[in-house]
């Protein structure tokens, strides 16, 4: 079993999810009572069926939502006030959600702009976040220019620039085709392997969880509690081929009879 | 690219042509339906009269519509923000639209006397409604994704407003304006009718109703026809706009 | 493999949507033919039941008030019905010349000025008229008594608004007063504008609005057109030159029952003003008996004793056509015995 190291240096946050109770309007309970420990710097996924309040579980940490009962504490260190830690937050969704009306750089300078940066000092970390996901030559174009992959990969991009120590992904690849698929999980874990912040990536996928994370947690259907939590145990480098790896498949056949077992 | 004006073009002719041919078969007598060529004749000799009347109905017109569309999108901004707001308020916002002319036109003279003001009021209530539904509509249907991603990093309300529910809402706005610009040119022409200056003959209004009292239906129609033209200019000024600011983007103007 | 899985799947697919489709298509037809069905009987019927109620209508041309008063003295006392005469009596918006509506057919009788008459006839609308109810013309422009105005050319040397229609009578005025200081716009029924303010003047009928702005408490103040030079008959009942020579005898009837009916009124008017008061609203009962009152000078004068309620002389056609011909409202004067049918010399049958 191979220990998942995390540097002193490292600049994710950790995420500490106690008894956490969400309910919705129409009187839906989405969770009861989830208790979650997220290491700094952490790759985490989380599995679940349709309605198992994952996408509910992430917004919680987001700050969009807010609990019945419950806390959920973001830190790196006891000493760090929740508010501060938030704001090196990001959040991809499952479609890319890009503004039409602007052009991929001044999309992915948005949240800087938010931020209150001048304009001056936020052209070169978008132009910077647009390279690490290779799009370099189409700063110029429109959303509409682009294709489904480029776009997340803008998306992407958008989500890297404020250089998060949270990242939040709400199954951003379901909706693209399996080879662009494998790429952006590809690029995904290695802009994570240069940054190593935290990332809680929810998908539906054991072979995307399996590929890009050190630890995957299956929930059950809802209310979702957790029924299993499962360190990876593959090599911190991974690439495309690691999936037709014999290792690969026992993984993902653990989450699965995990995901079985949730169903019933 | 000049192509695609035919179409219309040539509806427009073939129904000369027919309303020509009906009223020359027909023998209808000239004070009931006047043929286009009567009409044309018409706007050609009264040239000089008719033009400053398209003038003083194209300034109202214009402040009119000007004022729907300011007064217009603040009043849907406004009631995007509040939920309370926009159920007590929007209700009657169809009000503007549903107001007859006629009865508020004496009214506005007791308030702002006669002259320009009273017509561009006019204008202004019959068009603005278009431009609040439409507006209204856009500003809500805001993609929610967008709106979490705003709040996420903090974006202040106005911020919000301005660079995403204002932009995403473009194309209604634009919608509402279209509508709005023929709305204007109809209620400043109706208000001519009974506030218009007679002598100089302030507006399109002025000279329909005269002619018509006259028992001179083709000069009356040389009237309607200028304001129909106003109507379209102004439409497809919005049109061009609309063409400018979406073409990067939407697929309306794709 | 792939391709031949792809080929096979979207027929069998499709005729299931064309066949659901056809069937629809064959739902909306038929109820498009009950709709035509219904939408041809419907018009069948309504046509059917116009035949039997064949009335002839007479268009006034304002709301019920006294200057119609000996027409619906004549509806409610018989003098319609006594002649074997089905009369409906309408009366018109703002809009369309009578005269208009008389020329094209949509109105067998109806209420017109004498110029209005003249200037259809010049157009080649065969119009005539047949009773003049106003041997004076009630046409005036009211204005506000305490600017104190000692005629009609006050008004229009003075600043100030005159609100009227672009009537000949208007283009007479500007004739005597060229270079109108008072701004002259358009006009909309009712005298509220007039009681809010002051320096506003309106055109109206010396029967109608000063008494109503008066009721209101305002200070109307009268000037008479005829007294200005312009008088043409006033709500002359007109009809078609065809409709003269073609049902004389009718005709006939119709003019001696209005003749019947004005006499009535005038030596009583409660009873048709109870009529008008339900049907117009804005007029009290006590201002129906003023105007009906104030009216009687310009309706019964030397004249009329003489020959008779709604008497037209050829002179004073003769002389309106000089007028408008001098307005440059016509080219050429017609001849007055074309504009107007004295009935008493219809053939009796």
């Amino acid at each position: 079993m191979q220990e998942i190291v995390t540097s002193p240096h490292a600049t994710g946050v950790g995420i500490e999810v106690r008894g956490v109770r969400r309910v919705f309007d129409s009187g839906v309970i989405a969770l009861d009572g989830l208790s979650l420990n997220i290491h700094p710097g952490e790759f985490i996924a989380i599995l679940g069926p349709s309605g198992c309040g994952k996408s509910t579980l992430l917004r919680l940490i987001a700050g969009l939502d807010k609990p019945q009962s419950g806390s959920i504490t973001i830190a790196d260190d006891p000493d760090t006030p929740a508010t501060k830690a938030r704001e090196h937050l990001a959040y991809v969704f499952q479609d890319a959600h890009l503004l039409p009306w602007r052009s991929v750089l001044d999309n992915v300078a948005l949240p800087l702009e938010l931020l209150g940066i001048q304009r001056g000092q936020r052209l070169a970390p978008s132009r910077q976040a647009i390279e690490r996901v290779g799009l370099s030559d189409a700063v110029d174009r429109y959303p509409n220019q682009l294709s489904g992959g480029m776009r997340m990969r803008v998306s992407l991009a958008r989500a890297m620039v404020t250089q998060p120590r949270l990242l939040l992904l709400d199954e951003p690849f379901a909706a693209l085709d399996e080879i662009t698929r494998q790429r952006l999980d590809e690029q995904l874990r290695e802009l994570w392997l240069a940054a190593r912040m935290t990332v809680v990536f929810v998908t539906h996928s054991t072979a995307e969880a399996v590929f890009l994370a050190d630890r995957a947690v299956v929930l059950s259907k809802r209310p979702g509690q957790i029924i299993a939590d499962h360190t990876i145990e593959l090599p911190p480098n991974r690439a495309g081929p690691i999936r037709a790896t014999p290792e690969f498949a026992r993984q993902t056949r653990v989450l699965y009879e995990a995901l079985d077992r949730g169903q019933t | 690219m000049l192509w695609r004006y035919v179409p219309p073009i040539a509806v427009f002719v073939a129904v000369l042509i027919a309303w020509q041919a009906y009223a020359v078969i027909t023998g209808a007598p000239a004070y009931l339906l006047p043929k286009p060529l009567a009409v044309l004749r018409s706007l050609v000799a009264d040239r000089d009269n008719l033009l400053s009347s398209l003038g003083w109905t194209a300034l109202a017109a214009l402040g009119g519509f000007a004022a729907s569309a300011l007064i217009g999108v603040s009043i849907a901004v406004l009631l995007s923000t509040s939920t309370i707001l926009r159920r007590a308020f929007y209700p009657y916002t169809v009000f503007f639209q549903t107001v007859p002319i006629i009865a508020i036109a004496p009214m506005l003279v007791i308030l702002m006397g006669f002259g320009i003001l009273p017509v561009v009021v006019c204008a202004f209530i019959v068009s603005v409604f278009p431009v609040i539904a439409n507006t209204l509509t856009g500003l809500l249907s805001t993609d929610p994704a967008l709106v979490d991603l705003f709040r996420l990093y903090g974006a202040r309300p106005v911020a919000a407003m301005w660079k995403l529910r204002l932009p995403s809402a473009l194309p209604n706005i634009f919608t509402g304006l279209r509508i709005s610009a023929g709305l204007a040119v109809i209620g400043t022409v109706v208000a001519e009718f009974f506030v218009g200056e007679i002598v100089r003959g302030e507006g399109l209004g002025v000279r329909i109703v005269s002619a018509t009292k006259q028992g001179e239906p083709d000069l009356a129609f040389a009237a309607v026809l200028l304001a129909s033209l106003l109507g379209l200019t102004m439409f497809g000024a919005v049109n061009l706009i609309s063409h400018f600011a979406l073409r990067r983007w939407h697929a309306s103007e794709q | 493999m792939r391709s031949i899985t792809v080929a096979w799947a979207p027929r069998p697919r499709k005729s299931a949507i064309a066949r659901a489709g056809r069937s629809c298509h064959k739902q909306s037809l038929a109820i498009l033919k009950c709709l035509l069905l219904g939408v041809l009987l419907s018009a069948c019927l309504s046509g059917c039941h116009r035949d039997e109620h064949q009335a002839t209508t007479i268009t006034l041309d304002w709301k019920p008030e006294p200057e119609f008063g000996g027409f619906y003295q004549a509806q409610v006392s018989g003098a319609f019905k006594n002649r074997g005469l089905d009369i409906e009596l309408k009366s018109a918006g703002a809009g369309a010349p009578t005269w208009q509506l008389v020329a094209s057919g949509q109105t067998e009788f109806a209420t017109a000025a004498a110029d209005e008459v003249l200037i259809a006839r010049a157009k080649g609308a065969d119009v005539v008229a047949v009773f003049a109810v106003y041997q004076t013309s009630p046409q005036g422009i009211m204005v506000h008594r305490s600017r104190g105005f000692s005629s009609i050319g006050d008004l229009f040397t003075h600043p100030g608004i005159l609100a009227a229609e672009d009537s000949t009578w208007l283009k007479y005025l500007l004739g005597k007063y060229p270079a109108p200081i008072v701004t002259i716009t358009g006009y909309s029924s009712g005298v509220t504008v007039f009681l809010a303010k002051h320096d506003y003047s309106q055109q109206c009928f010396v029967t109608s609005e000063p008494l109503l702005a008066a009721r209101e408490g305002g200070d109307p103040q009268t000037f008479l057109i005829a007294d200005a030079g312009y008088n043409p008959y006033t709500t002359v009942l007109i009809t078609r030159g065809e409709t003269v020579r073609n049902h004389p005898q009718k005709v006939k009837q119709v003019v001696e029952a209005c003749r019947e009916g004005w006499r009535k009124y005038l030596d009583d008017p409660s009873a048709a003003n109870a009529v008008m008061a339900k049907l117009n609203t804005e007029m009290d009962a006590k201002t129906f008996e003023l105007a009906a009152a104030a009216q009687k000078p310009l309706i019964e004068t030397e004249e009329t004793r003489k020959s008779g309620l709604g008497v037209m002389t050829s002179q004073r056609w003769t002389q309106l056509a000089k007028q408008l011909v001098d307005l440059k409202v016509l080219v050429m004067a017609p001849s007055a015995e074309n504009c107007f049918v004295d009935v008493d010399k219809l053939p009796a049958n």
